[in-house]
């Protein structure tokens, strides 16, 4: 008993915990909105897993970034830019399709790259690189298909919206394959240098970690995991299509905030994981919120304009509340760096950046 | 500068680090004019007087959406409101004046009411909530334009008052590069200079951008001071989407939108820097000119719109590593 307790006391201390408590808020008011057994269905999950993981993949990756203290506007382009290169790539070389996705992969791969050479090589202010390379990357992509076009078997993307044993999402597998890469990578010693880079860079090069070699990691990372959500997306879609999925980049970076993450060495990709769950579900409740009133109310009809504005309001509201939520895990990584000074007064500055773990 | 002997021992390479490092605003300038000739180089009927009469206009459309700006990142924040205000008072602009003259002031108090109202929540939810200022305006201008959405029904009726758009696009003395926005621009960049080198708030803008704990201790009111910077960001804005709504004649939704980040890069380009405490009007201007002049270039020289996008992206990262790089972590 003590021991459920006690981790209930830690999770309660930990970064995901701010977007958890917003995650179940928004997952009961789906279920409620939508009624409880039409939501609790294998093809609801099946439909809200297709339709969103790579939006969660694009967030995950986005948190690995602003872990360790850069950040990447320009991964809504980069996803489009794996889609245009897998179906151009099949359609112009004939390429089997999974090398074309490893092509694509490799793709995101690069422009993760490129993004880093731009922060962590040129010192640029990642905001304003990655703005800057949105442009380019966009040209890219247009350059690569000018408009809207291609196919994907059928095969593969019947396959990606099935279930395995009748239950599992396919398209929850990526999701899962993702997760189980930052499991391995968080144990390594990459794992804790993220930290202390992110919260510090200085004293982190001060420590012996290379802080330009540690964002090339997360940066290569995020690119893997992008290149991921490109491959999502062109099942989901089905074809190819230079201009999408371009506010992904802002929307991942708000859902991280939401999932409660901070600038630089604090949190975890669960944050990510749970900010991006919100802003899905509360996107869909809104959807079923409206529906619900045009049931009830006879002559009720709004154009979709007010279901945009709704769920702007909520997220706007959602920002807000993180600081609500935040505020506990605030002081405990506040007195977890107390306990760091009061027990080794004279390695207080090296200890700082392990505070941030918030373990 | 003031040691001559030092000056003397550096070499040409450095001399120029220094100047560039010195006066971002005056290479902002530089930068501005080698464009343009090279600009004039590719394509010689580009120098005409109406093409620059059109730069001077969008320059200073750019530079009063900068001022704010500007006036926020000094203090040590960051507004992407900017572009989502100058939409709404874009759409304020035709719904109000309706092709009609005469409703000037109402126009005027409504739109600065409401950028002033944005800006506010703005400044109350990243300085006294505490949230990242960037995400926080983002997510308001989000609301903002859904807003417009809303009560426009996606498509806003009316034109901008005839009066009101000769005021500003008319050229003046009928010489073709003489926009008479020049007018307005007499009334904003003093006021610019006024409120940043003149007055008490001004100075304690920078102080509180450059240190906030010891403006804090010399007996500023810090959060009052943020506060404001973002208030007279969304007056300038609204400001800015008027005069844009008679440069554009009539409005649509988002129509200015990429204006937020324009300005942002326009402010960084003139040397303002990101972390607060240092910057000038006069670089943001500058800095504008050169975004103005850039995209000028990149429609004068014929190329595809992919292929100016691209141009673009790398010239901005270019401009960017040019003299916008932070510390290096081995000092």
């Amino acid at each position: 008993m003590t021991k459920i307790k006690s981790t209930l006391q830690r999770f309660r201390r930990s970064p995901a915990f701010a977007g958890f408590i917003l995650f179940v808020v928004a997952f009961i008011l789906n279920a409620a909105l939508q009624g409880p057994s039409a939501f609790f269905t294998v093809r609801t999950f099946n439909t809200l897993f297709a339709k969103n993981v790579p939006f969660i993949l694009v967030t995950i990756g986005q948190a690995l970034l602003l872990m360790s203290g850069t950040m990447d506007i320009s991964c809504g382009v980069q996803v489009a830019l794996v889609n245009v290169v897998v179906i151009m790539s099949g359609q112009r070389m004939g390429l089997p399709f999974l090398v074309c996705c490893l092509l694509g992969i490799v793709a995101a791969m690069l422009a993760s790259v490129v993004c880093w050479v731009c922060c962590s090589i040129f010192r640029l202010p990642a905001l304003l690189a990655s703005y800057a390379l949105t442009f380019a990357i966009k040209g890219i992509n247009v350059m690569i298909m000018d408009v809207p076009q291609g196919k994907v078997e059928k095969v593969f993307y019947k396959a990606y919206d099935s279930q395995i044993f009748g239950f599992i999402p396919v398209s929850a597998l990526a999701l899962v394959l993702v997760l189980l890469i930052w499991l391995y990578v968080k144990r390594t010693k990459f794992g804790s240098h993220i930290y202390a880079v992110g919260a510090n860079p200085r004293n982190a090069f001060a420590a012996g970690i290379s802080p330009s070699g540690v964002q090339l990691k997360a940066f290569l990372l995020k690119g893997l995991f992008t290149g991921i959500a490109g491959v999502c997306i062109t099942l989901m879609i089905a074809s190819g299509n230079p201009l999408q999925a371009e506010d992904y980049g802002i929307r991942s970076l708000s859902a991280c905030i939401l999932g409660g993450l901070g600038f630089g060495g604090w949190g975890s990709v669960a944050c990510g994981v749970f900010g991006a769950g919100f802003y899905v579900l509360i996107q869909n409740s809104v959807y079923y919120f409206f529906s619900l009133l045009v049931k009830l109310i006879p002559g009720f009809a709004v154009s979709s304009y007010w279901q945009n504005f709704v769920t702007d309001i909520i997220i706007f509201l959602g920002l807000l509340m993180t600081i609500v939520t935040a505020k506990g895990q605030r002081e405990a990584l506040k007195q977890g760096i107390v306990r760091q000074f009061k027990r080794e007064p004279y390695k207080a500055e090296a200890k700082e950046g392990n505070g941030g773990e918030g373990k | 500068m003031k040691n001559p002997s030092l000056t003397a021992k550096l070499t040409f390479g450095q001399r120029i680090g220094v100047f560039v490092k010195k006066s971002p605003a005056r290479m902002a300038f530089i930068i501005a004019v080698f464009l343009y000739l090279v600009t004039i180089a590719i394509n010689p009927a580009a120098f005409n007087a109406s093409a620059i009469g059109s730069i001077i206009m969008l320059t200073l459309l750019l530079s009063f959406a900068s001022a704010g700006q500007t006036i926020v990142l000094i203090g040590g924040g960051m507004d992407f409101g900017v572009g989502a205000v100058m939409s709404s008072a874009a759409i304020l602009t035709t719904t109000i004046m309706n092709a009609q003259d005469g409703h000037f002031f109402q126009l005027l108090i409504t739109a600065l009411a409401m950028g002033a109202l944005v800006g506010l929540l703005n400044g109350i939810c990243s300085v006294k909530i505490g949230l990242p200022p960037m995400i926080v305006t983002m997510a308001i201008a989000n609301v903002v334009t859904r807003m417009q959405y809303v009560l426009t029904e996606g498509s806003p009726m009316g034109y901008a008052g005839p009066q009101f758009i000769k005021s500003v696009t008319s050229r003046l003395f009928g010489v073709q590069f003489l926009p008479s926005i020049i007018l307005y621009a007499f009334i904003i960049i003093p006021l610019v200079y006024f409120l940043l080198n003149r007055s008490r708030f001004g100075k304690q803008v920078y102080l509180v951008g450059n240190n906030p704990v010891a403006a804090k201790l010399s007996g500023i009111n810090v959060a009052k001071v943020q506060v404001l910077t973002y208030v007279f960001s969304g007056l300038f804005a609204a400001f800015a989407g008027m005069l844009g709504a008679a440069y554009m004649n009539a409005a649509r939704c988002q129509i200015f939108d990429n204006y937020a980040y324009e300005s942002l890069i326009a402010v960084i380009i003139g040397g303002t820097l990101l972390s607060g405490g240092v910057g000038t009007y006069t670089g943001s201007i500058a800095g504008s000119l050169v975004m103005v002049v850039l995209s000028n270039m990149l429609t004068v020289i014929g190329l595809t719109q992919p292929q100016r996008n691209l141009f673009m992206g790398v010239i901005l990262i270019l401009l960017l590593i040019l003299y916008n790089r932070e510390k290096n972590v081995r000092q």
